[in-house]
């Protein structure tokens, strides 16, 4: 609890410093990724960030120490070479993208890989800290690091913001992009840039081993919540920069513990969170709304029943008849009369239940949906009468009134159905 | 059956596209006159889509050019609008109506200048064209295919153009929908437009072009309706492909290099 109270006061000013370095990186990787998730590049993002990692050490070679500039140019070049040659390969040879991304990928890191082993065993003391680009380490960045790293953020928040609508138009609609004479080809590089150097501005705090996460999940996330580009990405950023924040402060509390991973648990959360709960696509709401689907279909089914009863000339059903017809289903029965007695559709008098008139007259709407719907399959769709019930049983329960006018116009307000069975419109019809 | 005409609003001159190596174009020598509704038409795969996108400067042609208001293509561009296929974009990308027709602003617009509210009454009134006032804050994925395909156009009447092309604007769209389009762009070719319209049913084509190009990896015909849809010509289009050009296709793409190139 100290802990949390003193890091979140920010009383310390190099955690206000991290804090705010952790805040851009945020929204400029979020703000990179989202696009290329809506791109469905997100592999390439992958690709990218594993393959940093020889520049990375080359820049350490070069420079003999730790120094920021030779490792951000080390690992901008070398990303940058993993790109072009993505590609050139693309474009040269019949291999299929993600052979070639995954080939990528595992070479370059690989190299990398080698390339740090080989430093570990030389001996330099400066070395320790380049094992924290491997899964990041955010408390142990300097203040020219922040300067650096947060620069690039802001050049990267910057030009995205300027030339939204180009990069609108390139993950859309390219090809249009290109005939109102647009330089396409021009803005794909540039985007490639900002990626290379999203990746490379989250060396350092994520690591490159997950820094694919932090580029790609914020836009998957938030893509549940909205369906426009600029709440998308200020939601995707928002998403990043709390897990951001929350995965240093872990690192912050627990001495060791690296940064990247922490940040990616707090973003599968968010993510996680998002695909349950999120309103429209969330897979809770969507249970519930079939829930309620299926309820309304047991309720008409019940209604239906009642209002044949009454073509039949019969004063209502008791509850062992209605248990007779829909067998199996004793449990929605009894929720459906309960549900139906409340909105007053129907009346129970001891077991006899029996239509009110408001439920006549919702019955009756459903039967005619039923028979039109029948009718139409029949007249239209050539489909025999005995095989167009079953279609009807679901499509009465989906049809809408302006669905019901036109069929009734273009049926020309027919009176039987192909069952020879009266569709009922007026009270007198019964 | 080629008609060429005098003062072209498009010549297109001996072209010939590849992709790959694959010829599907041969040859295409054909001149439009201005102020008429045309119809490209042929059969599956007879190159009808690739003749649009290389006017469009797309796929580049293995050998002839295209001129268009007598200027190379680059000059003009800010005069032609493009309706893509509307299979070619991910429609669930998340945008509104108002978005995509905005995109057509864009051109005039150029780089990092932003849409404002100029472009955006714009934008309404082309929505307004096509009878989609009704869905402007729809999100692009909930509408149906024929709304799709008039957001499109709507997002070509809004780069306020003198030549259209129009690449399958009617494929999945209701016969309400393409009466109304085809009205639409009739009184567009009236008041002076181009209007190139890839098309695949003879019969509405009859009804509503003025000139029709019909494709069959090489040129069938170009003119005047009347002269043009005749039994003849359209058995020429729709009779199969030329036994002898399928084989010299076969032995141009089992070449190491693609020897069309100039």
């Amino acid at each position: 609890m100290e802990d949390f109270v003193y890091f979140f006061t920010f009383q310390d000013p190099s955690i206000t410093w991290v804090v705010l370095g952790i805040t851009l990186l945020g929204i400029g990787s979020a703000y990179v990724g989202t696009f290329s998730f809506l791109d469905k590049k997100a592999l390439l993002g992958d690709a990218i960030s594993h393959a940093v990692l020889p520049g990375i050490c080359l820049g350490f070679i070069l420079a003999g120490e730790k120094n920021p500039v030779y490792i951000v140019t080390g690992a901008f070049l070398s990303g940058a070479l993993a790109t072009f040659l993505s590609s050139w390969l693309k474009k040269n040879t019949k291999l299929s993208e993600d052979t070639i991304i995954a080939t990528i990928l595992s070479v370059f890191f690989g190299i990398g890989i080698v390339m740090l082993t080989a430093l570990q065993k030389s001996g330099n003391p400066e070395i320790a800290g380049l094992n924290s680009f491997i899964f990041g380490n955010a408390i142990g960045i300097s203040e020219t690091d922040l300067m650096i790293y947060g620069g690039l953020s802001l050049t990267i928040i910057i030009v995205l913001t300027l030339f939204l609508k180009e990069f609108r138009l390139m993950v859309f609609d390219p090809g249009y992009g290109k005939a109102i004479g647009f330089p396409m080809e021009a803005i794909r590089f540039l985007f490639n840039v900002l990626m290379i150097l999203a990746v490379v501005i989250g060396i350092q705090a994520i690591g490159v081993v997950l820094m694919a996460a932090l580029l790609i999940t914020p836009g998957a996330a938030a893509r549940f919540w909205t369906d426009r580009l600029n709440p998308l990405l200020i939601l995707a950023a928002s998403f990043s920069i709390i897990s951001g924040i929350l995965g240093t402060y872990i690192s912050f509390v627990i001495p060791q513990m690296p940064t990247g991973p922490w940040v990616v648990v707090f973003l599968s959360l968010i993510a996680l969170l998002s695909f349950m709960f999120s309103p429209k696509s969330g897979i809770i709401f969507r249970y519930f709304s079939r829930k309620k689907y299926l309820r309304k279909t047991h309720k008409d089914h019940l209604m239906k029943a009642l209002y044949k009863a009454r073509e039949e000339n019969k004063e209502g059903l008791t509850i062992e008849e209605i248990y007779e017809l829909y067998p199996y289903q004793k449990v929605q029965i009894d929720q459906s009369i309960k549900d139906l007695l409340q909105e007053g559709f129907i009346t129970k008098n001891q077991t006899l239940v029996n239509l009110t008139s408001q439920g006549t007259s919702d019955a009756m709407r459903i039967v005619r949906l039923h028979r039109l719907w029948e009718l139409y399959l029949n007249e239209s769709m050539n489909i025999a009468p005995d095989h167009v019930h079953e279609s009807a049983e679901q499509m009465e329960h989906l049809l809408t009134p302006e669905l019901e006018a036109m069929l009734e116009k273009r049926l020309n307000f027919p009176t039987l159905d192909p069952h020879q069975e009266t569709i009922p419109r007026e009270n007198h019809d019964l | 059956m080629i008609s060429q005409v005098e003062n072209p609003v498009l010549e297109i001159h001996d072209l010939t596209v590849s992709y790959d190596q694959n010829p599907v174009l041969w040859n295409v020598d054909l001149s439009l006159p201005s102020g008429k509704l045309v119809g490209i038409l042929g059969p599956n795969g007879a190159g009808k889509s690739t003749l649009i996108k290389s006017i469009m400067g797309l796929i580049p042609p293995t050998s002839g050019y295209v001129r268009i208001f007598d200027k190379p293509l680059n000059d003009v561009r800010a005069r032609i609008s493009y309706v893509p296929q509307r299979e070619s974009v991910d429609w669930n990308f998340p945008a509104s109506v108002l978005d995509v027709v905005m995109m057509g602003t864009y051109g005039k617009l150029g780089l990092f200048r932003r849409p404002g509210k100029k472009e955006k009454n714009l934008a309404m009134q082309c929505l307004e064209q096509v009878g989609m006032t009704g869905f402007v804050e729809r999100q692009i994925s909930e509408l149906s295919g024929g709304q799709q395909q008039r957001v499109f156009i709507a997002r070509a009447l809004a780069q306020q153009a003198d030549l259209y092309l129009m690449d399958e604007p009617f494929a999945g769209v209701d016969m309400a929908t393409e009466t109304a389009i085809f009205q639409l762009l009739k009184e567009m070719a009236d008041s002076g437009k181009t209007v190139l319209v890839v098309h695949h049913d003879i019969h509405s084509a009859m009804n509503f072009f003025d000139w029709v190009i019909m494709l069959n990896l090489h040129l069938v015909a170009s003119g005047p309706k009347e002269l043009v849809i005749t039994e003849d010509l359209l058995r020429k289009t729709y009779g199969g492909k030329l036994n002898l050009l399928t084989k010299v296709t076969d032995l141009i793409r089992n070449k190491d290099f693609n020897p069309l190139k100039s």
